[in-house]
């Protein structure tokens, strides 16, 4: 067997080291695996000097393993044999010997979660002694995570195609260019929770399309030969407005970061100027119409400036006064008659704003009373910003891509040749993520030459970009075997593709050069090194990633977005509160990341971040103002952890009525990776009224829960989802639920009771190795592309095992999985 | 640094040429192989669509039969009689729902039920365009064109119960998958002309000889790869190269080209500032698309369901959706006639556009069927059982009103459309089977 041989003695080490204390000697192995694997074993005990003496047994193999099979047979073959066939197992001749030997490794997996958790065996049904189950489950765990070691088997990895999001920023990476994708290419399919998933992401003929006419876009753009035709860019404010328009679209504080300090209103947005030259800012401004479809002339206001090539804010915004002067009326929706202003509107000044300073400014009315039919009076802000342009182009010249592409420049015809084979093996080595050769370089060089023959140096230039975009190369993450290697053959990665992997991993995008030339010196092998980059790259600012990607999809952020609560019910529920709900929720993560802090934290964190609405929306105190800012939380607050974010508790609501249910099973499935099954098909409604009266939630649920079929799932779900019952459909605290009182009370299968939010968080406390092993598998779907399997577990398990020794850190869990098998090597695919 | 605020002269600084379409030039570009196969067979596609419903006293003509009288909302397709054919009394049953818009927008085109639900659960039918664009895909670059005046709903403004995508488009690919309405004419230009650039005969084959290359060097890309890698990579690269190869017989099918040639039709640089000017620049476009045969198969949303815009060019202030629900009142429903009425100036002006372009030895309306109507009739009640349709152009006996037993579904007429236009179809959302009599 050459896997083993092939790893490096530090890795092996690496991979080894948390596992001895487990495998309890290597006597068990020695008589259950081919030589090789014991002669590795033995080298990593004396590179570590670990103490595990052959023939040291916690648990004597023959003896663990034997009275293993005794409890099986005393406390589940009961159902779990061939007639019953409960859950679809059965026990009957069941061989011990099969996880230590990797052989059906669900059911024991399997086996595993459900006896250490307790589910196993039932409530009613007679249970082992506590130590006798602890045995077991060490013994169980141990011959797995064993097998796993002697065994290791990084699962499948299929060849994976860059999202829509990571295409972005590889993107903005390899030609220092900000473009928006969104519009360009179609959205990605999703599965286990994100929509990284290599299985997933395939290739069809109108996403090539997209590609070849995005890569031509890009290209052009990128290389800026010559200015593109003037255009508008619009960037549409977000506004609420509803049929019944409730929304109230202005408020007299400052809208944006990149707006003034004494701005109230409008809004900012990214703009990139492909060019030097002269564009022209437009703001349109409401009148008191509601019809957001109405943009009326008279209410734009335009200024032209000079702009350099690259990204910018602008924005158009008011000086704020130390009285709202405009007159409002603000009326529900009435068809029938018009609401006039009582006052004579007078002047607002109106801000031109580029890069968070003003350009200039204007006055404007401060209403606008057009002839058309109006619904109510808003006060004045803005509905839209116009960016037109580019126009009075100078040359070519400078931009941040141009400078970033052209390394060189010709200064003759016949050294055009190699100035443009030093930009495209540049180029391609980045976009390709790894070293290139003048072989690799050819085709594109040919590409290159057909070019330059039609349109010059820069066409041709742009020609190999734009080939270098729609490469399978560069869409492909592309891992390579070594040479004759057999299919089924375990093997370290490469130095680039291990970088690749982390770059997509941390940033979603390209390794930079740093990282590259690291792995083509062979130095992303030593732990130090790879230790370090992973600290490095969290610190960079590409970073921000992980919180869009990885938090926006485990904690449901994106989902936010389309979430409806009630107008009716709700109507303090507007884009402000919902914007302010999710960034509280990616300043928390992203600090837990920057901070290397406890994952334990996402249950029970003291601090969290706030700005004035939100903080408004909790109750809490002390909070002025738009910006974010880190709050310490006062015991007593009623909030702390990811539970006690609105934004959680809004997504696993319904729009008009909290639903315990949902957040008992987004607990179960997000913090515990215990997903339960989905409802059997014909689960009859709750029934909400007996002999007159309305039953409260608990009560309708508790009825339902009468069947023991549905008892076995909810008695797990409910106590979850009940505790949190103190807060609403939006995430407010409330004290009841209608006219119905609230009981916060819940009981766990086990019998334990506990109580709101802080009794939810101890319970959760209590089973922080089972969350650390649940966030760990959330995190490594992630990092790995692909959903977990059975064989993924042991490494689960001891990343999990090292991030508790290490007082729980996330950077701990991280740089776990980077060095776990599934993340840092690769089986050869079968035939 | 000069603040304006009227509006600029940035349209003409922008646009040049506007809406003047040089149409002769084009007609050149017709390659002479299309030209031959010409037949009676109607060969296109194109649906016109109104929202907010019709008055439907206004809108019905007096009597039935050929001959019949124009009724005053039909006034401005006057010019057109001859080619039109108006059906009353189909119905959309399936369109019955908690919401007015969100359930009967669309079933317009698919004759299924929507799912009411503001998440991301989608489901209602595959669309008719859809299905014509599916089984005449192979032969145009675009499979359609799905073109809109109203931009896609933000939040909160939509129906209740019934997600934005359920009126924000009347086009589904598929059951779950709506298709996105284009409404900034600037998108649609680079659609159909490659990216907003101005190419003259010269620039195009620069274009074209760039764009093989880059095929030919992707796909002797993947074919290295693909020998370098595992089985079921090697599937996945499959896949890529077959798009790859798809596309090359797409352009290969469209005469070598992957983009057309705008001739004097100057890049719109964005939405212009008046409604008359934008619709008319979005059907000058939809017409372009099919004389240059970029597709065959269009839609065109002259407003978005729901939508509450007002039209000051016909003396009405109010907005249109809130109009609609005219309670009764003699005045808001004359109000809502003169919007219907403006509307169909816009479909006759497509008639025109379409009319004015040779094709062989007819015109392109000849060959080219276009469905006008809204998703439900009397607006204060969204009521769907008594639709507004119109047929005219390719394959249709014009100078007809047909009037069809009550609550034959809208289905039975689409059904017979798609037979027409050769799709091998025997059912299509609630049919009971293809409407007979209203084709040639």
């Amino acid at each position: 067997m050459q896997t083993l041989a092939t790893l490096s003695r530090h890795r092996m080490g690496m991979l080894l080291a948390p596992f001895l204390s487990m495998v309890g000697g290597s006597g068990r192995l020695q008589r259950h695996r081919a030589g090789v694997s014991r002669a590795a074993v033995v080298v990593a005990a004396c590179l570590l000097s670990a103490p595990a003496a052959a023939g040291d047994t916690t648990s004597p193999h023959s003896g663990a393993a034997h009275d293993s099979l005794q409890l099986i047979d005393s406390y589940c073959t009961g159902c779990h044999d061939d007639e019953y066939l409960s859950g679809g197992l059965s026990f009957t001749g069941i061989d011990t010997t099969e996880p230590g030997e990797g052989r059906n490794l669900d059911t024991w997996e399997r086996i595993l979660r459900m006896t250490r958790g307790g589910q196993m065996p039932p409530r009613d049904s007679e249970q082992p002694a506590t130590d006798q189950r602890g045995k077991f489950t060490a013994w169980l765990e141990g011959s797995l995570d064993a097998h796993a070691v002697a065994h290791p088997d990084p699962g499948r990895a299929t060849l994976r195609r860059l999202n829509r999001g990571e295409y972005a920023n590889a993107v903005r990476d390899l030609l220092a260019l900000e473009v928006d994708v969104r519009d360009l290419l179609p959205a990605d399919d999703s599965g286990y929770g994100f929509d990284n998933i290599a299985d997933l992401l395939a290739v069809s003929t109108t996403l090539m399309d997209r590609y070849l006419t995005v890569a031509g876009r890009i290209s052009r753009l990128a290389v800026g030969r010559t200015p593109p035709d003037p255009r508008v860019t619009s960037y549409v404010v977000p506004k609420d407005g509803s049929i019944m328009n409730q929304g109230i679209p202005s408020w007299d504080e400052r809208a944006s970061d990149a707006l003034p300090l004494d701005s109230r209103g409008g809004a900012a947005f990214a703009f990139y100027a492909p060019h030097d030259a002269t564009y022209e800012i437009s703001g349109w401004l409401n009148a008191n119409t509601n019809n957001e479809v109405d943009r009326l002339p008279e209410n734009r206001v335009s200024l032209r400036v000079r702009l350099d090539a690259g990204p910018h804010s602008i924005g158009v915004t008011f000086r704020r006064q130390l009285r709202l002067d405009e007159s409002v009326q603000v009326h529900r929706n009435d068809i029938d008659y018009v609401p006039m202003p009582t006052r004579v509107a007078e002047p607002l000044q109106l801000l031109f704003v580029v890069d968070g300073r003003s350009v200039g400014e204007t006055d404007v009315p401060s209403y606008h009373m057009s002839p058309r039919y109006s619904q109510a009076n808003w006060p004045r802000d803005v509905l839209q910003i116009d960016v037109a342009g580019p126009y009075a182009v100078e040359d070519a010249g400078d931009t941040p891509s141009r400078r970033n592409i052209f390394a060189c420049r010709p200064k003759s015809a016949g050294a055009e040749t190699a100035c443009a084979r030093r930009i495209i093996s540049t180029l391609a080595r980045r976009a390709w993520r790894r070293p290139v050769a003048a072989a690799d370089v050819a085709p594109l060089m040919r590409v290159y030459e057909l070019a330059r023959r039609d349109g010059g140096f820069e066409a041709g230039i742009e020609a190999a970009i734009e080939a270098l975009l729609v490469s399978p190369q560069f869409l492909f993450l592309v891992e390579q075997s070594p040479p004759g290697a057999k299919p089924g053959a375990v093997h370290a990665l490469r130095g680039e593709e291990l970088a690749s992997r982390l770059a997509l991993f941390l940033w979603s995008s390209l390794p930079d050069d740093e990282l590259l030339a690291l792995a083509a010196q062979g130095r992303l092998d030593e732990p130090q090194v790879l230790a370090s980059q992973v600290a490095r790259m969290l610190a960079d600012a590409r970073a921000q990633a992980l919180t869009d990607n990885f938090a926006g999809q485990w904690l449901y952020l994106r989902n936010l977005e389309h979430h409806r609560p009630d107008v009716f019910l709700y109507p303090q529920f507007n884009s402000r509160l919902r914007s302010a709900m999710r960034r509280e929720t990616e300043l928390f993560f992203a600090s837990m990341v920057r901070e290397n802090r406890s994952v334990l934290e996402f249950i029970d964190a003291d601090y969290t971040f706030l700005n004035e609405p939100l903080a408004e929306h909790y109750g809490i105190d002390g909070v002025k103002g738009p910006a974010f800012r880190r709050v310490q939380l006062q015991p007593g607050s009623g909030r702390g952890g990811l539970l006690g974010q609105a934004s959680i508790l809004t997504v696993t609501s319904y729009g008009n009525h909290t639903s315990v249910v949902k957040r008992g099973q987004w607990i179960l499935a997000n913090l515990l990776a215990a997903p339960p099954p989905p409802p059997p098909p014909d689960v009859p409604a709750l029934k909400a009224r007996i002999d007159g009266r309305t039953l409260s939630a608990r009560e309708q649920l508790e009825l339902h829960r009468a069947d023991a079929a549905c008892a076995s799932c909810h008695d797990k779900i409910d106590p979850l989802g009940y505790a949190l019952e103190g807060y609403d459909a939006i995430g407010a605290m409330r004290s009841s639920d209608g006219d119905q009182p609230l009981d916060l009370t819940a009981t766990l299968a086990d019998g334990t009771q506990f109580q709101g939010l802080a009794g939810l968080q101890q319970v959760l406390l209590d089973r922080r190795d089972e969350f650390t092993r649940a966030f760990t598998e959330r995190l490594m779907t992630y990092a790995l592309g692909r959903g977990l399997t059975a064989a993924d577990m042991p490494a689960v398990r001891a990343i999990a095992r090292a991030a508790a020794a290490d007082g729980y850190r996330i950077q701990g869990v991280i740089l776990g999985i980077v060095n776990s098998v599934p993340f840092s090597m690769r089986k050869v695919p079968g035939t | 640094m000069s603040i304006c605020r009227k509006p600029l002269a940035r349209r003409t600084v922008l646009r040049g040429l506007g809406t003047a379409v040089a149409l002769p030039l084009l007609e050149a570009m017709l390659p002479t192989a299309r030209a031959a196969e010409t037949s009676a067979r109607p060969k296109r596609l194109q649906v016109f669509y109104t929202p907010n419903g019709m008055i439907m006293q206004s809108w019905r003509p007096a009597a039935a039969g050929a001959g019949f009288p124009l009724s005053p909302t039909l006034a401005p397709l006057a010019p057109f009689k001859q080619r039109l054919t108006v059906i009353s009394g189909l119905a959309h049953s399936k369109a019955v729902g908690p919401g007015g818009h969100g359930s009967t927008c669309p079933a317009f085109l698919t004759g299924a039920t929507a799912r009411p639900t503001e998440g991301a659960d989608l489901l209602c039918g595959p669309s008719m365009d859809q299905v014509v664009a599916a089984h005449l895909a192979q032969a145009t670059p675009l499979a359609s064109l799905e073109l809109g005046i109203d931009p896609p709903s933000l939040l909160g403004s939509c129906d209740i119960n019934y997600s934005c995508t359920y009126t924000n488009t009347l086009s589904w690919r598929s059951p779950t998958v709506a298709v996105p309405v284009t409404v900034n004419p600037r998108d649609v230009f680079e659609r159909l002309f490659g990216d907003g650039q101005r190419l003259d005969e010269q620039g195009r084959a620069l274009q074209a000889r760039r764009r093989r290359s880059i095929l030919d060097f992707v796909r002797e890309d993947a074919s290295q790869l693909a020998a370098r890698v595992g089985t079921e990579d090697r599937r996945k690269l499959d896949q890529y190269l077959e798009s790859v190869r798809d596309i090359e017989r797409r352009i290969q099918a469209a005469g070598g080209r992957s983009s057309a040639d705008a001739g004097d039709f100057a890049p719109p640089a964005g939405i212009p500032d008046s409604f008359d000017e934008h619709a008319g620049l979005m059907i000058d476009l939809s017409v372009l698309a099919m004389q240059a045969d970029m597709t065959r198969v269009g839609t065109f949303m002259l407003g978005r369901e729901l939508s509450n815009r007002s039209y000051p060019e016909v003396g009405v202030a109010d907005a249109h959706h809130m109009l609609s629900h005219h309670g009764g009142d003699p005045e808001k429903i004359a109000r809502l006639v003169r919007i219907n009425t403006l509307h169909m100036t816009y479909l006759a002006r497509l008639l025109e556009r379409l009319s004015t372009v040779r094709e062989g030895e007819g015109t392109l309306l000849d060959s080219t069927m276009v469905l006008g109507g809204c998703a439900f009739g009397e607006p204060n009640d969204h009521d769907a059982l008594d639709l507004p349709i119109l047929l005219a152009g390719g394959g249709v006996p014009g100078d007809r009103h047909l009037v069809v037993p009550k609550l034959t579904p809208m289905a039975n007429l689409m059904l017979a459309m798609m037979q027409a236009l050769g799709v091998e179809a025997q059912s299509f959302g609630d049919s009971t089977g293809p409407l007979s009599g209203v084709m040639a």
